[in-house]
């Protein structure tokens, strides 16, 4: 009952590269066979150690009956958090084999490491203390305040509408997303709520029935523009929200409307863009930091001799051949 | 050991538990509430698939209204139900349930052009923002509005024991958090248990978890009575493989927007149920099903535990999936969707009975006690029923605190329950673990006391859960004796409660001498509206137990026989 794998020109262009190497889920889903052996290895709490367990692997097995395997046949004490078994709770997310897996949906494969999510603490095993998320959350007020008083039900409002919030909506948060982001693993270098509190956030943040002065303050404590959309946090979704491009994008959007302050580097960035037809790292710093940086001597100087920026160019202003057109195509944009 | 005092203690963070807990908020009283999971993220409720509609919201005719009251009365509930209460909480669901869930945010998936989405039919139902996972969202919006509230929350903690007072009310609850391993002593004017419709006593078990039998176990050690314990409803269609989905359904019901639902397909590729076609009136068609399968079962054509198929290969997949969720489990595996059938099995699911209570004030028989939800005897099936008691119960709660004192509880019977606790931390036997046990417990329970059961399979069942209790409770082993997270001191707790409400689910089933809907007797395989149109009342007494019968009052709707073949009455 294996479906053949589909054409490539079927295939969504973000699969493109797991399509070519023909990593789909038909094929995820035929590795293995009823009774070959699974080689597991899990990342214990007591002094790091790693065991290692032998499985035999059942039809359609997931991460998550392994690990009840072991616990019922090998590895009574082995702690690990789930609660329904079908994508619903999403309590049981681990990282096996070095990306973030929900443990109930996830295949299992022929050798496999599981450790527990990062950018949590570990309780025991697999068991992650969710409540520095928790608290991000419940920071954030993400409920709706109306700005108009509700009158019926049902009341006026389209999917069009909800259209970003609809896929937050999805979201079940497993923190898949939270432990696969590099700047949430920078710790306390940047104020980044994080990819799963932001899509908490756009669930009523990109609700058109929400107060925007809400939705400002809300956003205001995100610190969203250190996001680097790179992607991993899509990438790992298992409810395949498409957690960039449609929630925290149009958060962004939101936030450089309802709070430009915080939006001072992109409206630097896209200014100077505009103005000249590149970027010009000299400009960028001393829009954003101004005299502030001149605060930094030794990296300035770093700059100049790596030839990162002109000081000449920047105060002359020189523009390069392009300015015409990025003047015109980011004048079409976002302007505000 | 911490002692926290609160008005009232709720255990259970579903839909039954939060709603009570923000109407008590609202009225003044102080809640608490204990979750043997996260508030909002485990147990039955998250499971909810669509939501129904009732009265004559969103353009439902007259004949809708009553077409939704009969599914409730005879297809969920086999007339063992109170028709009074299922009307209150008719016109509570059409004239507050959903303005309120609206007004909080909830969203009702509407199409582009502003309609509020609905599946067509003679019962109609409605989706928050997606068909089959509209428990997710509506969960998550409860539990944001606990938080919002300030309503605080032991989470990941286990209530293990009603505690008294020296009146003898019930007046507080011995817990267990499961993450550090420290006991807490709520102690409160009144609690209210709502941990939920599932209990997870079979091998293959609808719920999550955590699930075992607790509420019913505790209530019944605290004197209450119970009733209908052996109407277990089945989920006929659930994934059959791997295990971990065996509670994933492929959902029969009517879709949103399409005129279409699944289909079932035995091993010999005939088709042998189709809502659409066997029978419209069967919203969520789950006994239906069951009484189909049953028949396939009998001529060798399919088993409980798989060798038949489900799934859409007659619909198109942008139909299917243009409002439902339906589509993921194939992706997931790998199937292509929908030309491919998936091979689906049984599963326990709702246990129709429950705590016995008073529906105007959800009073159990024991003072200081009191019910919320699907743990109650009342009423089964569906996450509107189970909030609407969150309303009745805070309300009953309310009228009667004054009545309620704050007494002290029984200090020596906390040192008995922290001593009880601390010795199955010790378990140190030469028997199998805790989840071992666990596992045989649900083993013996879908083998002897499954879809169809007899009194030769239910005394032999009986015996089993006895040697059990003599046998490997005392000599079970725990390999790591540590506070922290241990899930082995969890499933040495559970397991006393499983064993006990297996116990009384036997001897529930044994005394009903008919077959009812989902409750199936090869001995006695007739509905007989003669002698057991009647609720099984289950009494404690002494140390042992009683059976009484009650009537039900059938002021709406009423049987149109007396005695009939169970598999040929359609509910």
């Amino acid at each position: 009952m294996v479906a053949e794998a589909p054409a490539l020109s079927d295939v969504d262009a973000r699969r493109l590269g797991q399509a070519e190497r023909h990593d789909t889920l038909a094929a995820r889903n035929a590795r293995l066979a009823p009774g070959d052996e699974i080689v597991v290895r899990i990342l214990r709490s007591e002094g790091g150690s790693v065991s290692e367990f032998r499985v035999p692997y059942q039809k359609w097995m997931r991460v998550l009956d392994v690990l009840n395997w072991i616990a019922e046949n090998k590895a009574p004490d082995l702690a690990f958090r789930w609660f329904c078994g079908s994508k619903m709770c999403g309590t049981c997310g681990v990282r096996m084999n070095g990306r973030e897996v929900l443990a109930c949906w996830e295949a299992a494969e022929p050798v496999m490491t599981i450790e527990p999510l990062r950018n949590l603490p570990v309780i025991r095993d697999l068991v992650v203390d969710r409540s520095p998320y928790e608290r991000k959350v419940a920071s954030l007020e993400p409920w709706l305040e109306r700005h108009e008083a509700y009158r019926e039900f049902p009341e006026p409002l389209t999917h069009r509408q909800m259209q970003n919030a609809s896929k937050a909506l999805d979201c079940i948060s497993c923190m898949c997303c939270y432990s696969a982001c590099p700047v949430i693993g920078l710790g306390d270098l940047t104020d980044f709520a994080g990819p799963a509190p932001l899509v908490q956030l756009g669930q009523t943040a990109l609700d058109p029935r929400n107060d925007p002065a809400k939705v400002a303050r809300s956003l205001a404590l995100t610190g969203i523009f250190n996001c680097v959309s790179c992607y991993k946090c899509e990438e790992v979704c298992p409810a395949a929200i498409p957690i960039v491009s449609r929630i925290i994008e149009p958060l962004k959007a939101k936030a450089a409307q309802l709070v430009p302050a915080m939006a001072k580097h992109s409206f630097a960035l896209r200014d100077i863009v505009a103005a000249r037809g590149r970027v010009d790292p000299g400009a960028l710093v001393l829009r954003v930091q101004g005299l502030r940086a001149l605060a930094n001597m030794s990296r300035l100087i770093r700059l100049l001799v790596r030839r990162k920026i002109n000081p000449l160019k920047t105060l002359l202003g020189i523009k390069t051949a392009a300015a015409q057109a990025a003047a015109r195509i980011l004048g079409k944009g976002i302007s505000e | 050991m911490k002692t926290i005092d609160t008005d009232v203690v709720i255990v259970g963070g579903g839909a039954a538990g939060c709603y009570a807990a923000l109407n008590l908020q609202r009225n003044g009283i102080k809640p608490l509430i204990v979750c043997k999971g996260l508030v909002g993220k485990s147990g039955a409720s998250l499971f909810a698939g669509n939501l129904v509609i009732s009265g004559r919201l969103l353009g439902n005719t007259e004949e809708n209204a009553r077409n939704t009251a009969e599914f409730l009365i005879k297809y969920h509930n086999q007339f063992l139900i109170d028709q009074d209460w299922a009307r209150r909480c008719g016109q509570w669901i059409a004239n507050t349930y959903y303005p309120k869930l609206e007004a909080a945010g909830l969203y009702f998936r509407r199409d582009d052009a502003g309609e509020v989405v609905t599946s067509p039919g003679k019962i109609r139902s409605v989706a928050a923002n997606v068909q089959g996972n509209s428990g997710v969202p509506f969960m998550d919006l409860r539990r944001k509005q606990v938080i919002r509230a300030g309503i605080p929350r032991l989470e990941e903690t286990v209530a293990t024991a009603l505690l008294h007072k020296s009146d003898g009310t019930v007046g507080g609850v011995f817990c267990l958090d499961i993450v550090t391993g420290e006991t807490v002593v709520v102690a409160a004017r009144a609690v209210i248990l709502a941990t939920g419709y599932s209990d997870r006593l079979h091998t293959r078990s609808t719920g999550t978890r955590e699930m075992s039998g607790d509420g019913i176990a505790m209530a019944w050690r605290a004197g209450a009575t119970l009733v209908n314990m052996e109407m277990q409803w089945w989920h006929t269609n659930d994934i059959a493989h791997p295990p971990s989905w065996q509670r994933m359904q492929v959902y029969p019901n009517p879709m949103l927007g399409s005129e279409k639902s699944a289909r079932m397909v035995n091993a010999a590729g005939e088709e042998f149920f189709n809502q659409q076609r066997d029978d419209p009136l069967a919203f969520g068609p789950y006994t239906v099903q069951l009484k189909a399968l049953a028949r396939q079962v009998r001529a060798g054509k399919a088993r409980y535990e798989g060798g038949y198929y489900a799934g859409f290969d007659h619909c198109d997949a942008a139909e299917v999936e243009a409002y439902t969720t339906y589509g993921k489990v194939w992706r997931q595996l790998g199937l292509r969707f929908p030309e491919q059938l998936v091979e689906t099995a049984v599963t326990s699911h709702y246990r129709q009975g429950g705590i016995d209570v008073d529906t105007q004030t959800m009073r159990a028989s024991v003072p200081g006690l009191y019910v919320a939800g699907g743990v109650g005897g009342h009423s089964n099936g569906l996450i509107a029923l189970a909030t609407y008691d969150g309303k009745v119960v805070a309300d009953g709660v309310a009228r009667d605190l004054p009545g309620l004192g704050a007494g002290a509880l029984v200090g020596q019977e906390i040192e008995r329950e922290a001593r009880r606790l601390d010795s199955l931390r010790q378990s140190s036997g030469d028997g199998p673990t805790p989840g071992k046990v666990k596992e045989r417990v649900r083993a013996l329970m879908w083998d002897k006391v499954g879809v169809e059961k007899s009194e030769a399979g239910m005394r032999s069942a009986l015996d089993e859960i006895e040697q059990i209790r003599l046998v490997l409770l005392p000599g079970m082993r725990i390999a790591n004796t540590g506070k922290t997270a241990n899930y082995e001191w969890l499933d040495a707790i559970d397991v006393v409660n499983m064993i006990d409400t297996c116990e009384l689910i036997v001897h529930s089933s044994l005394e009903r001498k008919e077959s009812r809907g989902p409750f199936m007797r090869t001995d006695f395989p007739l509905t007989d509206n003669a002698n057991w149109l009647t609720a099984n009342v289950l009494k404690k007494s002494g140390n042992g137990l009683r059976f009484e019968q009650r009537k039900y009052d059938l002021p709406t709707f009423q049987p149109d026989f007396v005695t009939k073949d169970n598999l040929e009455v359609a509910w």
